[in-house]
């Protein structure tokens, strides 16, 4: 077993910063003061029964959820909120996009534009928000489409490709917009199972040189590129580690009973 | 007993010796031209009455209810008599006639028109929100996440996808459209209906030459119908939807039978 590079990780500086964040969906509180620090080119893995929050979680942090309390902050900026008199409002819609074209994300359901070619789902962010120019974006979304092994596709709609391809078309999309943070939103769950090694390859590949988060039960993944792992349930972070302790040494009972669950 | 007089019907449903009449020239074109701007106006109405209706603001939802409300609610009849007579008794505006040329559009063309347009709106503004509607909201999540504005999303991802969901029925509006230009003649406005009626009342031959105006109606609705369906299926094949029925199909469609829906 490999354990990810530690080198990687240098530079101290935090890319995310959650402090006290709480949730609520109606009477249902369901994230209940999360406090999480991600440094720069962390991978961090959050698993947990489904329902505990991490889907959630991962969407606050690029504001598709709004938060009822704490502070989210992404390479220092506040997300979604401005301090006013002391107390939260939301932000202008304008610098929330201009804060989520840092933050790609990759979707289980992958979400990807039918009416566009994989291509132009690639250029589309880069040409309209970033408004670089198109052939740069063209060039840049070849280059990205090589990385994922999928440049003969570019010419292809999403209902030509296969579940596994049009991930790394996702995946692809959200790179063209040059993060500094990848959020993985269950990315294989969707998959049928010999499609996953496939999206698992890239996002190892990722791994090395990336800042992310991903919400995934891929446990070969975790141990294989996670430099930490976070147990979510109810809306709490029980537990968190490396992937070994984690893994061969957990602490708490509910990771226990949970792993002996996932893991069969 | 009522003898059928072939000679007038063939005379007035022959467009040669038919269009001889003036009346029915103008009310041809009139026709053909209300419905198209009519239709044309109606949609963008019903665009932003959606866009509104879906809006985080409550006072564009509001105004995007109460005038789908409203006119969805009354005859049209009533709102084209309310706007042209209405307005124009009380002076509020009189619809003077608007001279372009040669071309001489009369105030009551031009009321009839916009009372088509305002009425289709809100029936548009419901089609138009159901395919948004119709979209995956991961649609709008996957361009927010890329760092796209609502508007822009809206523009670049959502609209060119319900795009293809609100064309079929914008196809079956438009067929509506042109038969209901006919309230026009409520208001003299020099359509086809109206041509048939004043030639009715110089001759009195109501059979033959309301039998003649119904061959009218039919001939552009069939023709719409062709050009509808070379329009669905040109969306088919270029983005990969299940191909809509064929023209004859769809004419014939109450007839029962293999591809009767």
């Amino acid at each position: 077993m490999t354990t990810p590079a530690q080198d990687k990780l240098q530079d101290n500086s935090l890319v995310v910063k959650a402090v006290g964040v709480d949730k609520y969906f109606g009477r249902i509180h369901c994230l209940r003061g999360i406090d999480l620090d991600v440094r720069k080119n962390e991978v961090v893995v959050i698993i947990g029964p489904s329902g505990s929050g991490k889907s959630t979680f991962l969407r606050c942090i690029n504001h598709l959820e709004k938060i009822n309390g704490g502070h989210i902050y992404v390479n220092g900026h506040m997300i979604g909120y401005l301090e006013r008199n002391g107390k939260l409002v939301e932000d202008s819609e304008a610098n929330i996009s201009r804060q989520r074209a840092e933050i790609g994300m990759v979707f289980q359901h992958f979400n990807l534009f039918p009416h566009l070619t994989a291509l132009e789902n690639l250029i589309e962010a880069p040409m309209r928000v970033r408004k670089i120019p198109e052939a740069q974006v063209r060039e840049e979304a070849q280059r990205l489409l090589v990385r994922v092994g999928l440049a003969d596709k570019a010419e292809k709609y999403p209902n030509q490709l296969s579940g596994g391809q049009q991930q790394r078309i996702a995946i692809a999309r959200a790179l063209a917009m040059k993060p500094s943070l990848m959020l993985f939103d269950e990315p294989t769950s969707a998959l049928d199972p010999e499609m996953i090694g496939e999206v698992l390859d890239v996002m190892k590949e990722l791994a090395h040189e990336m800042t992310m988060i991903v919400v995934s039960h891929e446990m070969g993944f975790a141990r294989a590129a996670a430099n930490r792992l976070i147990f979510f349930d109810d809306g709490l972070i029980v537990e968190e580690g490396n992937a070994s302790t984690f893994f061969d040494n957990p602490r708490e009972e509910r990771t226990r009973k949970f792993l002996s669950q996932i893991l069969h | 007993m009522y003898f059928f007089d072939w000679a007038v019907f063939w005379q007035y449903l022959w467009p040669p010796t038919a269009f001889l009449d003036p009346l029915i020239r103008t009310g041809v074109v009139v026709t053909i031209v209300v419905s198209v701007v009519a239709q044309t106006l109606g949609v963008v109405l019903g665009l932003f009455a959606a866009l509104g209706n879906l809006s985080k603001f409550r006072v564009l939802r509001v105004l995007a209810g109460a005038y789908v409300w409203y006119f969805r609610g009354t005859p049209l009849l009533v709102q084209m008599m309310l706007l042209y007579y209405g307005l124009g008794v009380t002076h509020i505006f009189d619809f003077p006639n608007l001279e372009l040329g040669v071309f001489v559009i009369s105030g009551a063309i031009q009321a009839g028109t916009l009372a088509l347009a305002i009425n289709e709106g809100a029936y548009m503004a419901e089609i138009v929100r159901a395919g948004i509607q119709s979209i995956d909201p991961g649609q709008m999540e996957a361009a927010k996440s890329l760092g796209m504005t609502t508007g822009l999303a809206m523009r670049r991802i959502v609209l060119p996808q319900a795009a293809k969901v609100i064309i079929p029925p914008l196809g079956n509006e438009f067929n509506n459209m042109m038969k209901t230009t006919s309230l026009m003649e409520i208001i003299s406005a020099g359509e086809l209906y109206f041509a048939f009626n004043q030639i009715n009342a110089r001759i009195f031959k109501p059979f033959e030459l309301f039998l003649a105006v119904s061959v009218y109606y039919l001939a552009m609705t069939t023709v719409w119908s062709f050009i509808q369906a070379r329009i669905e299926s040109g969306l088919g094949e270029r983005k990969g939807i299940e191909r809509g029925p064929g023209t004859l199909q769809r004419l014939f469609a109450g007839w029962g039978g293999k591809g009767a829906r």
